[in-house]
């Protein structure tokens, strides 16, 4: 670990006479439709526990049922899933706000169609086919050449990113070099940069990972950055976030990063206060509470958004799982949030307020959320380009910048 | 002061690497080194480029020998090309022939690592390419993670005795076998699908992945009834662990009604059947899976291609074969623009056009993993993704692997470099790029890629010269493409 002036990496990418750079985003995204009535629950809407006799998550004050199995209350409605205690330091702090009942007008309860229209920010499979992060960072430039600008944790870039501005995949710091020796390595990423300028596709992705493999070996020879000391949890998730966390702190003009966490399709043996789901949950809050750690001062610049793309039916199936809802559930994690409150109208789960085969109903469109997040958080006004058929109204949950 | 291209390749040439070889050498002498590959024109290029993993030299001269259009017919007749060089080398996997009785034995790992293995040895070195890019489209179109509950076992069962048997043949026949799949049933939690307590995971996909698509206009009731008809039509356990069963007191035998018809109660264990039949009756299946079947074997935007080949879907109830023959023999093929190639290709690509020896090990396994195709992993039921921008994240991943292909530092593979320059032939020292680029790329290199090669290499001693412009050849943006 090469310890870098903090100064330099902001000094060669933030030219003047350009916009100001907002919060940096981070989108976390829970691959399969997450249970979320299992992870805010509301513990004071006596249907959720009709509708879940086995798989519902104890009140705070259910004396039948052990203290580590049982919600922490939030507000005397919602409470946390017990896996998801992590997170209460924040929500203390109120650097966590929820919104909930909260999701897309999609009604196809298709993971893959409805990933494709979140991701895109759109309410049609009509509409632009970039990303609603690539459409915000093309419409709000910063003067940000950083090769770092934004990243997609994974092989490939998350469907959000795509855009006119490359965004880079990026499994893990540590494995960003080409594995030759240091001299063939050189030679070969020059004779590269030659190639790749001719390509009409590839040319962006070529160069920018070209100017990537030079900017770490610049910034991080030994291919480590130094973190707050925080422990991640095992895997790719944590890994991925403590990568993201360290750059951002690094300040090599990091604004946008997507990371993904999967296995929510929880149709069979979710468990309920431990098992299956309580796994995940404990990998994301474990994760989120380890990356806020790292983030220390820097969580003042930082906003993260975690989301799914739909809900899971009211009730559980014979399986002892879930199958697929509507209505969903949103955290905002940063410091400009304002945070220690549940956002969003309840509908409630009583058997007329469920919409469907069974399910939540949305109160709230996605795009309020998100919209204010790119509005006041990353300071870019020009929501039109980032929704075009959609506009956003303000859920009132973060300061502006 | 670099040395000039002709004197660095002669010194190469010299230096021992090459032309000193003493198997080249006794090659030469015996007559047995390849002739360089036949130039064969563009059309035949891009065509086989698509039809293959990635054209091997034989492929070439068989294709400009018949014609691409005898070819394409014999590639579609996969059965009457014999297999013998690829049916030796399967015998180091014997898991392959191991019945369901019996694969609980095996450690899951090894039989994944055994079903990767194999599929990766089909790709490099079977001769029925076409065949085996089928089996890789419809492994994706049926797709299961051998990441959840017992499909570490059970896909290599569905692999050999679902996709493989089907893939150039009935889509009715490979529908209801995969219908019938235990490791489909499991993957997709059908298993737990019983009346009164329905799970309409395996309903949805079978709709919206498996035959009519999501924009069929098809309902959430719809998906509900589906789901009744397969209650009950679930996997069995203990003795019968991995095995197809079917629950009567699970099943739901009420009447039931979805997609505009009807199916009548009482109709047990022939429910699914029913379904089946239902769902391959509907117009919107011939559409969906020949569009899919176009875009994986053509391209995007090909709406009128699309069409024609449903109409031969839908006429032929299914006829998979001549469906692709449509797909495959149109003006379209010719004029499409090219594909990424995805990981599999590339890897598998690489190592057949130059005629690598690998046992396809864990490493070779890893690099594709990277390049993000971890083969039977894809995490959602929808298989891995289609369109290009999923795969060009990915260049650092293919970079790594281009150098340390052609540095030899792959454990489990290894490629004859000298023989391979030397096959180009002894004319003079340019043939030595030439002959790569044209095994390759299907051409010797443009002025810009040869100007590129040559300084790169001169900067390095000639030991280390041919494996770096090797590496360059395969990293570029060129060979990126098919």
């Amino acid at each position: 670990m090469l310890a870098l002036p903090r100064w330099m990496p902001r000094l060669a990418f933030a030219p003047p006479k350009t916009a100001p750079r907002g919060d940096a985003l981070v989108c976390v995204f829970l691959r399969g439709a997450a249970d979320v009535l299992n992870m805010v629950v509301p513990h004071g809407d006596d249907s959720y526990y009709t509708l879940r006799p086995t798989l519902a998550i104890a009140r705070p004050d259910d004396r039948r049922t052990t203290q580590a199995l049982r919600a922490t209350d939030l507000d005397g409605f919602f409470g946390l899933h017990p896996a998801l205690a992590p997170l209460l330091s924040l929500w203390q702090r109120r650097e966590l706000a929820i919104v909930h009942a909260c999701g897309a007008p999609d009604e196809s309860r298709s993971h893959f169609a409805a990933m494709d229209l979140v991701e895109r920010g759109v309410s049609t499979g009509a509409g632009p086919p970039s990303g609603w992060i690539g459409r915000h960072l093309a419409a709000h430039d910063t003067g940000n050449q950083s090769p770092l600008r934004a990243i997609g944790i994974g092989e490939a870039t998350q469907r959000a990113l795509y855009g006119p501005v490359n965004a880079a995949a990026l499994t893990s710091i540590a494995d960003f070099h080409l594995g030759g020796s240091g001299r063939e390595d050189a030679a070969f990423a020059r004779a590269l940069a030659g190639l790749y300028e001719s390509d009409a596709v590839l040319a962006s992705g070529g160069r920018a990972t070209i100017e990537l493999l030079s900017l770490l070996e610049r910034l991080a020879p030994g291919r480590t950055l130094a973190g707050g000391g925080a422990i991640y949890p095992a895997g790719d998730f944590g890994t991925g976030l403590a990568q993201i966390a360290r750059l951002i702190v690094a300040e090599v003009g990091l604004e946008a990063a997507c990371i993904d966490l999967g296995g929510w399709d929880t149709h069979v043996a979710q468990g309920g206060g431990e098992g299956l789901m309580a796994r995940l949950l404990a990998d994301l809050a474990g994760g989120l509470a380890a990356m806020r750690t790292d983030l220390g001062d820097a969580l003042a610049r930082t906003t993260v958004v975690v989301m799914s793309e739909f809900g899971r039916r009211a009730g559980e199936n014979g399986g002892l799982g879930t199958d697929h809802g509507h209505g969903s559930m949103m955290m905002v994690i940063g410091g400009g949030v304002r945070g220690g409150r549940v956002y969003g109208a309840w509908p409630g789960l009583s058997r007329e307020r469920l919409v469907g085969p069974g399910d939540l109903a949305v109160t709230t469109d996605y795009r309020d959320v998100l919209g204010e997040v790119v509005l006041r958080r990353l300071g870019n006004s020009r929501l039109d380009l980032v929704f075009p058929d959609y506009a956003p109204a303000l859920v009132e949950l973060c300061a502006p910048l | 002061m670099p040395l000039s291209r002709r004197s660095f390749l002669a010194a190469m040439l010299a230096s021992g690497a090459l032309a000193a070889c003493a198997p080249v050498r006794e090659q030469l002498a015996s007559g047995r080194v390849a002739a360089p590959p036949p130039s064969v024109d563009g059309q035949i290029w891009r065509a086989l480029s698509r039809l293959t993993f990635a054209p091997h030299p034989a492929e070439r001269e068989r294709a400009a020998a018949i014609g691409l259009a005898g070819w394409v017919e014999e590639q579609l007749t996969p059965e009457r090309l014999g297999d013998a060089e690829l049916a030796w080398r399967l015998q180091g996997v014997p898991s392959l022939s191991v019945d369901v009785s019996s694969i609980y034995e095996a450690s899951e790992a090894d039989i994944i690592a055994d079903l990767r293995r194999a599929t990766l040895l089909r790709a490099i070195y079977s001769r029925r390419q076409l065949y085996e890019l089928m089996v890789d489209f419809w492994s994706d179109h049926f797709s299961i993670s051998v990441a959840k509950g017992d499909g570490g076992w059970l896909k290599l069962l569905d692999d050999r005795d679902v996709v493989r048997p089907h893939a150039l043949g009935s889509f009715r026949d490979l529908l209801w076998a995969s219908m019938s799949s235990p490791a489909m049933l499991g993957y997709l939690d059908n298993q737990q699908n019983r009346a009164g307590s329905p799970n309409e995971n395996y309903a949805r996909e079978l709709l919206e992945l498996h035959t009519l698509g999501v924009t069929a206009g098809y309902t959430q009731r719809d998906v509900q009834e589906v789901a009744r008809c397969l209650t009950g039509w679930g996997v069995g356990d203990g003795p019968f662990r991995g095995q197809q069963r079917f629950d009567a007191a699970a099943h739901d035998d009420g009447p039931k009604s979805l997609l505009g018809a009807a199916v009548a109660a009482g109709g047990g264990a022939r429910d699914p059947a029913l379904l089946c039949e239902i769902l391959l009756a509907h117009p919107a299946t011939p559409r969906f899976i020949a569009a899919k079947l176009v875009r994986r074997f053509v391209g995007p935007g090909q709406s009128a291609l699309e069409a024609s080949a449903a109409a031969v879907f839908a006429q032929t109830g299914g006829d998979i074969r001549a469906t692709m023959r449509g797909v495959l023999l149109g003006p379209e093929q010719d004029a499409a623009p090219p594909r990424l190639k995805r990981p599999l290709q590339l890897v598998a690509g690489a190592l057949r056009q130059l005629d690598a020896e690998t046992d396809a090990g864990p490493e070779l396994i890893g690099h594709l993993a990277r390049m993000g195709q971890p083969l039977f992993a894809w995490p959602t039921p929808d298989g891995f993704p289609e369109h290009d921008t999923a795969w060009s994240g990915a260049l650092l991943q293919r970079w790594q692997f281009a150098l340390a292909l052609a540095d030899g530092t792959i454990p489990g593979v290894t490629i004859d470099l000298r023989r391979l320059a030397a096959r180009a032939g002894g004319d003079g020292p340019d043939a030595a790029l030439d002959g790569l680029a044209t095994l390759l790329h299907g051409a010797p290199p443009t002025p810009e890629i040869r100007r590129v090669l040559l300084e790169t290499a001169v900067q390095h001693t000639a030991e280390d010269g041919l494996p770096l412009a090797l590496a360059l050849l395969l990293a570029a943006p060129a060979y990126q493409w098919r």
